[in-house]
């Protein structure tokens, strides 16, 4: 893969959403004020929490607060890259115009992945690295050097880990043309990584741990900022990260393999 | 049966434009400008005919077939269709007639058609034996057997047009508007649809208006048309009347084996010139004698005399402010 | 009217078989939410861990009964004008919505009950402890609160006449009625403000009063003023309905169709 090519092109699909959306500019401000809307609400639910106890999970308020930040950062990109290109890709396969995308001299996947971007939700990640900044200062604690380069190592495998996850996914579509948002099933299991994994019990805590890494997508950044952080952990991390990418790239050529054989 | 005078219909639409403060400035200060739709038109259908509604896009043919409908409160002026007022919206007006959309379909599109008839048996209270006696007539008619069972979906478009015809003629409705209902059907369709129609007015003398793109539609159709061009009715009459009003003249289409040298501004107005046939324009009662003149003093391969094509007549009716 | 009712009920049964595989997915969206919640609790308070398995468990079934997606559906149906297309038959068009309410429901039950009864079962948590009269009440408040639901989706849905961004306006009102109907938290455990709050308006009419029903802790005086409210708020909402109706169809025959 040529990444310089890519970025360009990355770049390219940037210019034209933004371009597109300042169409809108109206929008914008609503949008604007649903994200702040959105977060104020998280933080409410942690509060009406926090009404009743000091801990969860053995997490104090500022550490959920920066938990809550980083699910809100990670969301806001799922929301502004991700999210955007789902219902498209079921458009193609039930129309038949991926044939379109795959005689571009793209890669496939990453057209298919990157075509359209929502770029107000770049908000959301804005108020999440906001709501971070807040957790930190409740919990009194400024992350070293080394904390912070951590973090932004795990976010990278904690991005890297939800864009696979998310593929995988959207791939299923080549089969399950029915379903209008698969979308709603990834923020179903999403959902379960807002709060410290050390709150679930039993095989729920078990699988949303090991088995779909939910809980290491936003607890092991957070924890990392907090200055809790291994280099075991953090390499775990990216080897799982790696894993999940390779295993979605399969996946995604074995669709490809499918469709193409299929459809003639 | 239907009766329109003195019809107005005008919008008020916000004018937005871009930028910033424009949008900032119209959450409290509301520019607008007015459109009129539909200006001043008046007309009558009889019992039982068929009528085409011509114009071109942006005319007011749907605006004024929707106030017919009575889903728009016309601005000004009376609509009676049947003795009722369209947008009072009665149900007793809503089951004496049907609306048949091109592009919105009432049938729902994951269950078969059959299930969308059951429904509308309900709703328009039609009893057992007369429901299978329409049905059993549409699906003759329509050659719908095979569809009846199948989910819409799966469909074909004009397997679909031909449920749709039938789903709104099940409560055999005295009125029937049809906006659009060829369109997007292929060529075979379309004249199965066309010969369902005019079978359907003569059995039952439903009264019809229907607006449509195709010549096709209008010729086979159509003895009277009405045309609407800027919200006005600028033609209102038969359509062979009109076509010698502003297309009096015949096309005279006449090939050579090589084409002659000659000032054809003596024959005809030329039309059209190619590798060896020339396309004339000639007055009607000329035409015959042209012809047998061409016939006479040249090499004449082939020759054919027809009227004008229905596009170039409409097409310059719709040039016309008044004809 | 009844022939009519049972013709769409007919209709839209057939329709949801067709959607089956989606009804099962938009499904389990609305229990993570629920069980989420229930962990947050059962880490807060382990010493009330089985009230909360039992009262999250509650929230799902009521929330399920109760739900009402009209207003997603009217956005886009007027939004699309397929809507036109229900106003030239000679029926309301909400009959189709509530035939559509009764037949999802009717899914959801059968779905949850069995289910319900298979976990009660394993886990002695969940077993009620409801007298006949306390059952009576219970399905009462859940039709009620059922009621209530729908009238402020379709209310909310006929707003598509006048604004394009309905779906956010009712997402507001969603997110309100989270706190509100005790799905965040049994309404006990809110902060004083929001319990107050939560007496008044129509949200704990949804969710939460038919459970408080089930587990007792609404009984008596409280029961009484409870129906009274949500009773009250029933009337309100069906009042607004007929004034968004008739402003919605001058509205539509001035410019829509």
């Amino acid at each position: 893969m040529n990444m310089r090519r890519y970025g360009r092109v990355f770049r390219e699909f940037f210019r034209a959403c933004l371009v597109e959306e300042l169409e809108y500019r109206s929008e914008f401000f609503g949008n604007f004020i649903a994200s702040f809307f959105g977060i104020a609400i998280a933080l409410l639910t942690v509060h009406i929490f926090f009404y009743q106890t000091d801990r969860l999970g053995g997490w104090t308020y500022g550490e959920v607060l920066v938990l809550l930040g980083v699910f809100n950062t990670l969301r806001g990109w799922i929301d502004f890259a991700l999210r955007p290109n789902m219902p498209r890709l079921l458009e193609h396969v039930r129309r038949g115009t991926l044939d379109y995308i795959l005689t571009k001299p793209v890669d496939s996947m990453f057209y298919v992945s990157f075509r359209h971007l929502v770029f107000w939700r770049l908000i959301d990640v804005a108020l999440g690295i906001g709501v971070i900044g807040y957790g930190l200062y409740v919990e009194r604690y400024v992350p070293s050097a080394a904390d912070v380069l951590m973090f932004f190592v795990l976010m990278t495998a904690s991005l890297l880990l939800i864009y696979s996850l998310w593929m995988m996914l959207m791939t299923t579509s080549f089969w399950v043309v029915r379903i209008d948002d698969l979308s709603f099933i990834f923020d179903s299991f999403f959902d379960t990584a807002r709060f410290p994994g050390s709150m679930y019990r039993g095989a729920v805590r078990f699988v949303i741990t090991y088995v779909l890494p939910a809980v290491l997508i936003t607890n092991t950044p957070a924890l990392a900022l907090l200055g809790k952080w291994s280099m075991v952990a953090v390499l775990a991390a990216l080897a799982v990260a790696m894993l999940f990418l390779w295993a979605s790239r399969r996946f995604w050529r074995f669709a490809l393999r499918f469709y193409t054989g299929a459809g003639g | 049966m239907i009766r329109v005078s003195h019809l107005h219909k005008s919008f008020r639409v916000h004018r937005r434009d871009a930028g910033w403060l424009e949008a900032a400035r119209s959450l409290w200060r509301r520019d607008y400008r007015v459109i009129e739709a539909v200006k001043d038109v008046s007309f009558t259908i009889e019992k039982g005919e068929i009528v085409g509604f011509l114009g071109p896009n942006g005319a007011g043919k749907t605006t004024t077939m929707k106030m017919l409908a009575g889903l728009l409160h016309p601005t000004s002026g009376e609509i009676t269709v049947g003795g009722f007022v369209p947008f009072e919206q009665k149900p007793e007006f809503k089951k004496m007639m049907s609306l048949v959309m091109g592009q919105k379909s009432q049938l729902i599109w994951d269950i078969p058609p059959m299930e969308t008839f059951l429904v509308n048996k309900a709703i328009y209270d039609i009893d057992d034996r007369s429901f299978r006696r329409t049905l059993e007539e549409l699906t003759e008619l329509l050659d719908l057997a095979p569809l009846l069972d199948k989910p819409t979906r799966s469909l074909s478009l004009g397997q679909r047009m031909r449920c749709e015809l039938a789903a709104a003629l099940l409560h055999r409705p005295r009125v029937l508007f049809l906006d659009e209902p060829t369109i997007g059907l292929d060529v075979h369709t379309q004249e199965n649809v066309r010969r369902f129609i005019v079978d359907y007015n003569r059995e039952h003398e439903t009264t019809i208006l229907l607006t449509s793109h195709y010549m096709g539609d209008v010729a086979a159709l159509c003895d009277r048309v009405m045309i609407i061009n800027y919200g006005r009715l600028i033609y209102d009459g038969e359509l062979s009347v009109l076509t010698e009003k502003l297309a009096p003249y015949k096309r005279l289409e006449v090939r050579f084996s090589r084409l002659p040298n000659v000032d054809w501004s003596e024959y005809g107005e030329v039309a059209e010139i190619e590798e060896g046939t020339i396309v004339l324009r000639v007055a009607r009662e000329k035409a015959a004698g042209t012809a047998a003149r061409l016939l006479e003093r040249f090499d004449v391969r082939d020759i054919n005399i027809e009227d004008p094509p229905l596009e170039e007549v409409i097409a310059r009716a719709f040039w016309e402010e008044h004809v | 009217m009844i022939r009519k009712y049972i013709a769409l009920l007919r209709m839209k049964y057939i329709e949801m078989l067709a959607y089956r595989l989606a009804t099962f997915v938009w499904m389990t969206g609305a229990i993570t939410q629920p069980l989420i919640t229930m962990f947050v609790w059962m880490n807060i308070h382990p010493e009330e861990s089985d009230s909360f398995v039992f009262y999250f468990m509650a929230v799902i079934f009521v929330e399920r009964m109760t739900s009402a997606w009209d207003v997603w559906e009217l956005d886009r149906e007027i939004r699309e004008g397929t809507f036109s297309n229900l106003l030239l038959r000679p029926l309301h068009p909400i009959h189709w919505a509530i035939a559509e309410n009764i037949i999802y429901k009717w899914l959801f039950a059968v779905i949850l009950v069995p289910v319900w009864v298979v976990a009660a079962t394993f886990w002695p948590a969940l077993r009620p402890h409801m007298t006949a009269s306390q059952i009576m009440l219970f399905l009462m408040a859940v039709v009620l609160g059922a009621a209530l639901r729908f009238l402020l989706s379709y209310s909310c849905g006929l707003l598509a006449f006048w604004m394009t961004k309905v779906a956010a306006v009712y997402g507001v009102i969603d997110v309100i009625s989270l706190f509100l109907s005790g799905r965040i938290a049994p309404l006990e455990m809110l902060p004083p403000a929001l319990r107050e709050w939560s007496e008044w308006l129509p949200f704990r009419y949804m969710i939460s009063f038919p459970i408080e029903i089930a587990t007792g802790a609404a009984d008596g005086g409280e029961l009484a003023r409870g129906f009274a409210i949500a009773a009250g708020w029933m009337m309100a909402l069906i009042g607004a309905l007929q004034w968004l109706w008739k402003a919605g169809m001058r509205k539509n025959q001035a410019v829509g169709g």
